[in-house]
């Protein structure tokens, strides 16, 4: 019921809508407001009310050439802050063709389908069996080899999926609709003093996107992601909903995780926390050829919780030097702080276009990158906001060129060898070329046998790499050729690349990189036997 | 060059405006990328011409109008932006500067044209002309805006220039 409530007093009016059901103190709230109102109302200044002359007032300064000049800056002003970086537009959202993050690959598909109900999802896995559909399931597409869709196949789009279903705090466990992002779990937990036992270094990802990459992250003491699962409830090809334990007969997890959306669509699923630490930064610049004896002694030494560094691609100081961030234990942990947002975006991001320049403009990057880096150590940083660091600033828009990411991982051990024959494979200063490496990246990924294509045969150290290159036939070809070399360099080094992104690689690259995969066409082939899930990428490599 | 001539000035300018409108709209749209910024850009050039309409207005002197500077300038800008290769990255960076010079410029010229006695004629006479043109265009296949657009600039130029021959010699009646 709504009441309305009249004020007079003079030729004044006053009406308020408020609901009954509101609290006493909302009545006299209103019976405040409305009492200064009316005085305000009737406050004289010599035969004019304060709205007529502050009308007047404006009016008079619109005249003002100088108050339009002022209009004009500050609104160019407000309007320069605030020119999105990220002006493209990539995804199901783009047109009659999608794609994913690198627009690489468009493709035209029959329709998108907003995932919001269970039963609604069963039905279209049911009659995509019988009528011979395809079906690819879609998050938030940062994954960029057409993971996410197929030729006039039906995209799930399970952006709207995003639910959080439970939270056990004395567990210390968490129940979630597989397209929630990181940052909605991250937003869920923060307030009971939990995190993430393993994510990614950025938490724009969804939950079912994530783990059906099975990424891997800062974290160097929680294994993989997919070990962090504890139950999963699936949608199987043959259209069933099933409740998936580690001890799953059928061994689901097995390849759903690292599936890349070929083994039915994860609907939600059961995530183990750990406490919400806080952690000191400490940083350190090093010789590439001292990493390798610097990681293995940071593994042993337990100290640290997560850990990433960077190695230069800058021409004077080429794969020779290396930045180091460890975040170590401080037996504390932080109730209070807020989960950070982006920050210095646009400067992060004239920094690196200063990079992508190329010769002495990427040393002086680099340069700033070190300092940047140096200046953090010492600062304590919460284990949550460890694991939501900027993303947008490496948005990048031009026409003809792409920036694409490529991962290579190598044994630990094998590492400081790799890198020196690496300098023989990509060249020292890149700013002529057409094939642009803008930054390396090195995480670790412990061995993990959990999954069918795993990429941590052992203790494994991943390379992240920027690359930017043209799109004409030719310069897509050069980029090709030099991946492959760098592919089969990682192969004779014990190493693998990562699959969610671009396929430059050969289909023998990838049985060599992944002995798993004739297990995991077979086990594709028993639990889905009509096909119902495909992707680009499956038909890439596997079909 | 005669007196009368340099009367049609300014509906050269006024008609060159209205013509290169729409081309100059698709070259805005394609820079833009999204129609909120496409928006914004349009906003940042309204809010300018208010200004100059009434930097002219309040000028007291309006027998230097400087309109051979106003018309060079507009004509360098629209070469200017002939001459832009497409950067997505910077452009709107670049582009909001010059939608602000833009629109200053055109609400300085509009409010001294009003001043003038052959604006009323100028404005049927445009119309009909823009009708005109408009239909000649159409038949005319565009290969890229940005032709038009620095043509439009060069006239302008042209514009420029004569005005500066004529001034002083000039003098076009005002308004009583």
């Amino acid at each position: 019921m709504i009441e309305h409530y009249k004020l007079k007093k003079g030729t004044d009016t006053l009406l308020y809508s408020g609901s009954s059901l509101g609290s006493r103190n909302e009545n006299i709230r209103f019976f405040f407001v409305a009492a200064l109102y009316n005085e305000i109302k009737t406050m004289k200044i010599p035969n004019m009310t304060i709205k007529g002359v502050t009308m007047q007032r404006f009016m008079e300064l619109l005249k003002k050439p100088w108050f339009l000049g002022s209009l004009v800056v500050v609104f160019v002003a407000v309007v320069l802050w605030n020119i999105p970086i990220e002006k493209r537009k990539y995804g199901l959202s783009q047109g009659s063709l999608v794609t994913d993050y690198t627009g690489l690959l468009p493709e035209r598909v029959e329709r998108v389908v907003k995932a919001d109900d269970r039963k609604d999802l069963q039905r279209i896995v049911k009659e995509a069996n019988e009528d011979g559909q395809k079906i690819s399931v879609a998050g938030l597409q940062h994954s960029q080899g057409g993971h996410t869709y197929y030729k006039d196949g039906v995209v799930l789009d399970m952006r709207t999926f995003n639910r959080i279903l439970e939270i056990d705090e004395r567990q210390k466990t968490i129940r979630v609709e597989a397209g929630a992002s990181w940052e909605d779990v991250q937003e869920a937990i923060q307030p009971h003093g939990l995190a993430l036992k393993v994510t990614q270094s950025q938490s724009i990802f969804t939950i079912g996107g994530s783990l059906s990459v099975n990424a891997h992250g800062r974290d160097i003491r929680f294994g993989s992601m997919a070990e962090t699962v504890k139950e999963m409830t699936l949608l199987t090809p043959s259209g069933e909903i099933k409740n998936i334990t580690r001890d799953d007969p059928d061994e689901w997890m097995k390849y759903v995780f690292g599936g890349y959306g070929l083994f039915g669509v994860i609907l939600d699923v059961t995530l183990e926390l750990t406490e919400n630490d806080l952690y000191t930064i400490h940083t350190e610049k090093l010789k590439t050829n001292q990493y390798e004896s610097y990681f293995k002694e940071l593994l042993d030494q337990r100290n640290t919780a997560m850990h990433y560094a960077r190695v230069s691609v800058a021409p004077s100081t080429f794969l020779e030097e290396m930045v180091v961030v460890n975040y170590d234990y401080t037996e504390k942990q932080d109730h209070k702080t807020v989960l950070k947002n982006e920050q210095g975006v646009r400067l992060s991001k004239l920094a690196l276009d200063v990079g992508r320049q190329g010769g002495a403009l990427e040393d002086l990057f680099w340069g700033t990158q070190k300092q940047y880096i140096g200046s953090l150590d010492g600062k304590e940083i919460t284990r949550n906001n460890v694991m939501r660091s900027e993303s947008t600033f490496m948005e990048y828009t031009k026409p003809g060129r792409v920036e694409v990411l490529q991962e290579f991982f190598v044994p630990v051990h094998a590492y400081k060898d790799y890198i020196n024959d690496l300098k023989q494979v990509i060249p020292a200063n890149d700013r002529n070329d057409d094939f642009k490496i803008h930054n390396i990246t090195v995480r670790y990924a412990a061995k993990e046998d959990f999954t069918t294509l795993n990429y941590a045969k052992e203790d494994m150290l991943g390379l992240v790499v920027l690359i930017q290159h043209g799109l004409e036939e030719e310069e897509i070809a050069d980029a090709t050729s030099l991946i492959q070399s760098w592919t089969n360099l990682t192969l004779e080094h014990g190493g693998t690349y990562y699959l969610p992104y671009y396929r430059y690689q050969t289909k023998e690259q990838f049985r060599s990189s992944y002995p798993g995969w004739e297990e995991f066409e077979e086990e594709k082939l028993r639990k889905d036997p009509n096909n119902v899930f495909q992707n680009m990428f499956y038909e890439y490599y596997l079909k | 060059m005669s007196h009368k001539s340099a009367r049609y000035l300014p509906l050269v300018v006024t008609v060159g405006q209205v013509v290169i409108f729409p081309y100059y709209i698709i070259w805005l749209k394609q820079v833009s990328l999204t129609f909120t910024l496409f928006a914004w850009f349009f906003a940042s050039f309204s809010f300018a011409a208010a200004w100059g309409y009434r930097i002219y207005q309040t000028k007291k002197n309006k027998d230097h109008s400087y309109l051979f500077i106003i018309y060079a300038t507009m004509g360098s800008v629209y070469i200017l932006i002939g001459y832009i290769k497409n950067s997505y990255e910077y452009l709107p960076y670049v582009v909001l500067p010059l939608q602000v010079i833009l629109g200053l410029l055109q609400g300085y010229f509009r409010a001294w044209h009003s001043e003038q006695d052959t604006y009323h004629l100028h404005a049927v006479h445009h119309y009909l002309i823009v009708g005109f043109m408009m239909i000649g265009f159409s038949f005319i296949k565009i290969i890229s805006p940005v032709v038009f657009i620095t043509i439009f600039g060069f006239l302008l130029l042209v514009c420029g220039f004569w005005e500066f021959t004529r001034r002083g010699k000039l003098s076009v009646s005002k308004k009583v």
